[in-house]
């Protein structure tokens, strides 16, 4: 390049003006059709997983089940004879990732998408709509429930602020008078969900309680929060957590030697916050959970728990939320059989309508019985109440509503 | 700077072009070829990868205005991105504002906000500097958290998909849409960008980097500067964040933490400090690097599945790894590196 001319300015504007044109044309054509796939060929079920973030904790196990579930399902035959295909991605508890992996998911044509946190699936509520894609997560939060808002997310059990009510309530009995509740809570959408409903329930039933929330700092010591919850003179602490922090308060509150009761919702009630707490600490924890825990055994245990023998694993050591990833994806592909039976390709929209209109589905007791209408997509309001003795959760009572 | 040899100004004009040769012509022809085509050669996926790069070209552009170019570090992108998002959600999607006029507010008020924080760069410099716009971006984002009649006390807002005028977004065209969209503001905003630095006060911004008492000296209002400087670049950071608030239609505060900031400073150290193609370079790689990352774990997944296991890790350790690459082999970042590979086929067979 050594010889130059110069150019005329005006160059770049025809250039750019050409362009311009092109672009014009162009998008008057129209943009490209997405392809919707419709044949005999796998079911493609889209997953978001946290296996590194924040509530990787849980959500590794959750994730096992739900990807075990179609393994085992594909074993037996499939869905109406047609295959389950997992494509599952770690998205580390981060919103933009979650994003990205639900493009994926959709430029790859799933059927339907699993995900997790309360964050990403309030985000991905509008887009799930417009794609049409049925959508279960872990979170639980009661805005999901309502189809004039988010018409295809589906929420299988009692939602955060119903487990928080059934605590309320369950703690109201157990006091028999006056007392104060602390709520320790994960500082985000999923963990203050259910700190509004829950107040709001004291008031509407007039239970003589006292409520204040705590977002739980990012550090590995509740000390500091504990004593907040100690000049507040609570007798309860509510935590709407994972297990790994919870089980660092059940530490901390045990070593303080305080005289306080830890009643904890669905993520943190689980055989991990007992083994990390260690049982001492964990005893006499209250867990509010829909899910029965693998020592109750119940019929729906018997196939996750043969599935794992053949893989030279136990239920127990998978625990709780594996059983919840498991029969959450089975709800799922109950739909999918369903919409199929009907006569329909699975698309999002069919499977939506099965979902709505087959009424209860069979967990085997694990999970209740979720059951879904055109006006709900709250599978049940119910759960059971488990108090952990001697380091095993024992069933206080179970089918609580609030 | 040097572009060719034997090339000789005869009028202001000619020098002050963007462009001189003809080699340079080509490229820009060539790119704007690619970006053309670029929609009809991706699916829809990646497209919607190319949408996100493009929100975080403006971004990243405002950001490099500030710290690459004014030298003021600045971690309180996260922050200021919100303010971009929450505002021109709030401002369409219950005041009933047309969404255009919905983003040059949030763009405005971004820029204000940006001014206000960037106060105490008057007094602070450095490190100094880092943790003030920090305690911005934590204050920021407290008042996303905490403040609830901003989403109602839902914890988050829901935008309405695009409508300007007739112009509608549909859903099977949603990325395609949105892609000529970005595409027209990103490059609006990189041209407005390179330009900036050919006007006088652009070239304070730099004296201000450069020497701050020596530009003092020569007539630079400090205090002026410094605060401009945080208002320009605001005012793009905040029209990304508003481009972020409509694309994705959700805005929460996740979206914008101080992770989001760290992951900008990437960008633009990646891309080259005080470079205006090297910022838009730092996006394109930094965005692109968790989905070749997640395709390259697909590939893996069936041939090699003690790695596909460590994958989460690996991505992680990937992006610190990179990182590191760059401010050993080179910290002027991906716009040295393709100048000194144009200089190599220039000069080709001559070192120099």
């Amino acid at each position: 390049m050594s010889k130059e001319k110069h150019m005329s300015r005006r160059i770049p504007f025809k250039v750019a003006a050409l362009c311009g044109a092109t672009a014009l044309a162009l998008a008057a054509c129209g943009g490209p059709s997405s392809s919707e796939a419709s044949s005999d060929g796998p079911i493609k079920v889209g997953i978001i997983a946290d296996l590194t973030g924040g509530t990787g904790d849980v959500g590794t196990p959750y994730n096992e089940g739900m990807v075990d579930y179609i393994e085992w399902r594909n074993s037996e035959g499939g869905v109406e004879g047609r295959m389950l295909e997992a494509d599952s991605n770690d998205y580390a508890y981060e919103v933009p990732k979650a994003e990205q992996l639900y493009k994926k998911y959709v430029s790859d044509g799933a059927a339907v998408i699993q995900g997790w946190g309360t964050g990403d699936t309030e985000a991905l509520r509008g887009k799930v709509a417009s794609d049409e894609l049925p959508f279960m997560s872990g979170s639980l939060a009661e805005p999901l429930t309502d189809p004039a808002d988010s018409p295809y997310n589906f929420v299988n059990v009692a939602t955060y602020s119903d487990q928080m009510r059934i605590a309320l309530k369950w703690i109201a009995e157990d006091a028999g008078g006056a007392a104060e509740v602390a709520v320790f809570h994960n500082d985000s959408p999923f963990g203050t969900a259910p700190v509004a409903d829950g107040e709001a329930y004291i008031k509407d039933k007039n239970l003589d309680l006292g409520y204040e929330a705590y977002p739980m700092p990012a550090t590995a010591n509740f000390v500091g929060l504990l004593s907040q919850a100690k000049s507040q003179g609570a007798k309860y602490i509510v935590i709407q957590n994972v297990s790994s922090p919870a089980a660092q308060v059940a530490k901390d509150l045990k070593a303080q030697g305080l005289d306080m009761k830890i009643v904890c919702l669905n993520w943190c009630s689980d055989e991990l916050f007992i083994t990390t707490a260690g049982a001492e600490a964990a005893d006499g924890t209250m867990m509010i959970t829909s899910v029965s825990p693998p020592v109750t055994d119940k019929p729906g245990n018997a196939d996750p728990a043969g599935f794992l023998e053949s893989k030279g694993s136990t239920l127990e050591e998978k625990g709780l939320h594996y059983l919840q990833g498991w029969y959450t994806m089975h709800v799922m592909a109950e739909g999918i059989g369903a919409a199929i039976a009907n006569g329909d390709d699975p698309t999002g929209p069919a499977i939506r309508e099965a979902l709505e209109t087959m009424g209860p589905i069979d967990t085997g007791d694990v999970m209740g019985t979720p059951e879904f209408s055109k006006d709900s997509h709250r599978g049940s309001n119910s759960a059971g109440v488990y108090e952990v003795a001697d380091g095993v959760m024992k069933t206080v009572e179970e089918n609580v509503s609030p | 700077m040097a572009t060719s040899t034997g090339l000789y100004h005869r009028t202001y004009r000619s020098e002050l072009a963007l462009r001189h040769t003809r080699a340079e012509y080509a490229r820009l022809a060539l790119m704007i070829l690619g970006l053309v085509a670029l929609p009809y050669l991706v699916n829809n996926y990646w497209l919607g990868i190319v949408n996100t790069i493009l929100i975080a070209v403006v971004g990243a552009v405002g950001l490099n205005i500030l710290t690459g170019f004014t030298g003021q570090i600045s971690l309180g992108q996260g922050g200021f991105l919100a303010v971009g998002a929450y505002s021109s959600a709030i401002f369409s999607s219950r005041g009933g504002m047309p969404v255009v006029v919905s983003i040059i507010l949030a763009v405005l008020l971004t820029a204000v906000v940006g001014a206000f924080f960037g106060l105490p760069a008057l007094r602070l410099k450095g490190l100094y500097l880092a943790i003030a716009t920090l305690a911005s971006q934590e204050i920021i984002i407290f008042i996303a958290r905490r403040w609830e009649w901003l989403t109602e006390g839902q914890g988050f807002i829901s935008v309405p998909r695009l409508e300007v005028g007739a112009f509608k977004v549909e859903r099977l065209t949603f990325e395609w849409q949105w892609y000529w969209i970005l595409l027209v503001v990103a490059v609006i905003s990189t041209l407005a960008a390179r330009n900036l630095f050919r006007t006088g006060l652009g070239r304070a911004f730099m004296a201000v980097r450069d020497q701050d008492i020596a530009a003092e000296a020569i007539g630079v209002n400090l205090t002026h500067t410094k605060v401009l400087a945080f208002a320009v670049s605001s005012g793009f950071v905040g029209l990304a964040g508003a481009l972020t608030a409509h694309y994705t239609e959700t805005v929460t505060w996740e979206r914008f933490t101080l992770e989001v900031s760290v992951t900008y400073l990437a960008m633009i150290l990646v891309g080259g400090l005080g470079s205006i193609a090297g910022a838009v370079y730092g996006a394109t790689f930094i965005s692109l690097l968790p989905p070749l990352l997640t395709e390259f774990s697909d590939v893996v997944k069936d041939n090699l599945p003690f790695i596909a296991e460590q994958l989460p890790a690996i991505k992680n350790a990937a992006f610190g790894l990179i990182i590191i690459v760059f401010l050993i082999f080179e910290p002027r970042g991906l716009d040295r590196i393709w100048q000194r590979m144009k200089d190599y086929i220039r000069l080709w067979p001559f070192r120099y």
